[in-house]
């Protein structure tokens, strides 16, 4: 692996959302094999960051760029985004009643390939897929054939999520929250899908307001939002002392810099 | 007003050659009733969006006449591949060579209506006209008088129908300006089952309006699949009237699909007569150019503990419009009705229009009773969560309107007949 591999790089990045200010300046940079965890107190713009990155449309950035392997990605529509290798596990997966998970996933594997320039999958080879990868996270067979999360327990969705991250081998995935509202047995499943989706070739943004998932999911480093702005970086044991001590010496520190 | 000078005319020669029987005579009350109120305009509280000023000037005859399209048009449609008892009417007259009924029970009657008031008089006379009233309902009054002719279910106690029946209603104006009139009676005894499939389908490039009226009575602990596909072209007008009257215990499964038509109006009444009843009605409207679709529903709860749940949904494009007027009346004795009603609305285009009015009138107390309509254009959020996993907008728009679309069309519990509505239903979005 080079070192020099940057694949996601951040640069002052500033958003606002009617005019409120949420991202006042965020500095990243994710290598590929790498994984960042993203901590903060509630309101620090996790949520935000993850959103601008994915593309909804209701953020308005203000300054700064963004690029994935050396491509502007703020310039690119969401669908572009996600086809050139950006994946956003939601914190709230949606349900869409009347659209099946196999239809959905079908659309979304063959839109990528399409835009690839590879032909669409055969239908035998796209089943045996979801077979498989449907494994890695232990989802029931018989969600694929329900509408898109439709009824699913919060576990089923968020396994989901991870299911459909399996399906699409992105090249970033961003994981906003998977963790909250999971219990222990749904948080291990779905941190052991994300491991055995790791590789040298793939980075994780881990965004998470507890240090409980990093417990399985452990980030090479450690990063703590606070108002808009990347206030202090570390590795892994950083987001221990987060644990035992709370955000607010955090936020004592980040005062008395200012 | 070139209609109501040729529906007199019509009556006028009728009348000179009829019988002088008690049928004459409800047809005469019903035209005495029609020439004193003559068409409802947009003055009248019930028609107030929906003008039938441009039908009544039109030059429409009744004619017997069929041309040689109608049998490729019905091995085009999506009823050919279909196993199921078909009765087909051409212009409101039963055509036996197109029919074909395949139920081998011979105690059930699909037939026609002319050839069961003289085959099946009981029945006939219990139920013929008992429902669909007359009395300020002029297009009901003008079907009385004239109607020619139309399907005749008769399914006694304790029988099931193994297959469905279609009755396939073609409009052909082929030749000229059509006025079709057919009147559908469908009578399902006590502990008896059913499946009732309306089609109406054109051919011809004169206008037609079709008037129809359809009386179902079902008996207690019956149950009924009923299903109403609307698919006319051309410059077609459908007025359709359907009064379904419930005895207890009775579990009733109504869709109606909206596909095509320059203006449609139907009027889909339920009136449960006894306790414990059961009714589901779906409605499915998709227009455009500038075509027309009104439905009027009306659930009568008079009886207690009955349920009703009404879901009617509708995609509007380019200028066309469309009415929901749905009504729920919950009588004093109706103690414990649950009645729900929701009209979902997606406007397409900035020009097309839905005027909607949901309506509970409750006398009871001791009900539960929701209702609410929705207008709007799709939602952001799972377009976004679509296009996130690489889906482009307008592929994502389509699976987003499909999915509300089909959502009516899987009520249908005919799996093949589904499948090809569905298609039909992608086609058109």
């Amino acid at each position: 692996m080079i070192a020099t591999n940057k694949m996601l790089s951040i640069k002052n990045l500033k958003a606002e959302i009617e005019g409120k200010k949420i991202l006042n300046g965020i500095n990243l940079e994710v290598k590929a094999g790498e994984v960042h965890a993203i901590m903060g107190p509630n309101g620090a713009g996790k949520s935000t960051l993850s959103a601008v990155l994915a593309g909804r449309a209701d953020y308005d950035v203000t300054e700064g760029s963004v690029t994935l392997d050396g491509k502007d990605l703020l310039d690119m529509s969401a669908e572009d985004r996600a086809r050139e290798g950006v994946f956003l596990a939601f914190q709230y997966p949606i349900e869409i009643p009347g659209v099946s998970t196999t239809n959905f996933l079908k659309t979304a594997v063959n839109e990528k390939r399409k835009y690839q320039g590879l032909e669409p999958m055969e239908a035998t080879d796209f089943l045996k897929l979801m077979r498989q990868k449907m494994e890695f996270v232990e989802m029931d067979k018989s969600l694929t054939s329900r509408s898109l999360n439709e009824g699913f327990s919060g576990g089923e969705k968020k396994r989901n999520e991870i299911f459909q991250m399996a399906m699409l081998e992105p090249k970033l995935s961003i994981l906003d929250e998977t963790d909250s509202g999971l219990d222990i047995d749904a948080l291990r499943l779905v941190s052991e899908g994300v491991n055995k989706l790791r590789s040298k070739d793939n980075a994780y943004i881990v965004i998470t307001h507890y240090q409980r998932l990093l417990d399985y999911i452990v980030p090479d480093f450690v990063h703590v939002l606070y108002k808009g702005r990347i206030v202090k970086s570390g590795d892994a044991s950083l987001a221990k002392e987060l644990e035992l001590k709370g955000y607010d010496w955090i936020k004592a520190e980040v005062e008395a810099s200012m | 007003m070139k209609l109501e000078e040729n529906i007199k005319t019509e009556f006028h020669q009728y009348k000179n050659q009829a019988e002088e029987n008690a049928f004459f005579q409800m047809r005469e009350k019903a035209f005495a009733e029609f020439d004193k109120n003559g068409f409802p305009t947009i003055k009248n509280e019930e028609w107030k969006y929906t003008n039938l000023k441009s039908i009544f000037d039109k030059n429409f005859k009744s004619t017997c006449v069929s041309s040689a399209n109608v049998k490729n048009l019905l091995v085009d449609s999506v009823f050919n591949s279909i196993k199921a008892n078909k009765l087909v009417f051409v212009n409101g007259s039963f055509n036996p060579e197109l029919s074909n009924i395949i139920e081998k029970d011979n105690a059930i009657v699909i037939s026609n209506l002319a050839k069961a008031r003289k085959e099946n008089t009981n029945v006939f006379d219990a139920h013929f006209g008992k429902y669909a009233k007359i009395e300020n309902e002029s297009l009901n009054a003008m079907n009385m008088a004239l109607m020619s002719d139309g399907a005749f279910v008769y399914v006694p106690s304790n029988k099931k129908v193994e297959n469905p029946i279609i009755i396939m209603n073609v409009v052909d104006s082929t030749d000229i300006n059509v006025l079709s009139q057919p009147r559908n009676l469908i009578v399902i005894e006590k502990n008896a089952e059913a499946c009732i499939v309306e089609s109406y389908i054109s051919a011809g490039t004169n206008a037609s309006f079709i008037n129809v009226v359809n009386e179902i009575y079902v008996d207690e602990n019956a149950h009924l699949e009923h299903y109403k596909i609307q698919q006319q072209t051309g410059e077609s007008y459908q007025n359709n009237y359907t009064q379904i009257f419930q005895e207890a215990n009775t579990n009733i499964n109504q869709v109606t699909l909206t596909l095509d038509g320059t203006m449609v109006r139907n009027n889909l009444h339920f009136y449960m007569n006894g306790k414990n009843c059961d009714t589901l009605l779906y409605g499915l409207y998709i227009t455009e150019g500038s075509n027309h679709v009104d439905n009027h529903t009306r659930v009568d709860h008079a009886m207690p503990n009955c349920h009703s749940n009404e879901l009617y949904k509708g995609i509007m494009k380019d200028k066309s419009t469309a009415v929901f007027n749905g009504k729920i009346m919950v009588h004093l004795d109706a103690q414990k009705t649950n009645a729900y009603q929701r009209n979902q609305n997606i406007l397409l285009d900035p020009e097309a229009t839905i005027n909607t009015k949901p309506q509970l009138e409750i006398f009871a107390d001791d009900v539960k009773c929701t209702h609410g309509a929705t207008v709007g254009q799709l939602d952001e959020e799972p377009m976004f969560y679509l296009r996130s996993r690489g889906i482009p907008e307008d592929v994502a728009r389509k699976m987003l309107l499909n999915a509300f679309a089909d959502d009516i069309a899987e009520k249908i519990k005919i799996p093949e007949l589904v499948g090809l509505l569905e298609q039909l239903i992608e086609e058109k979005l």
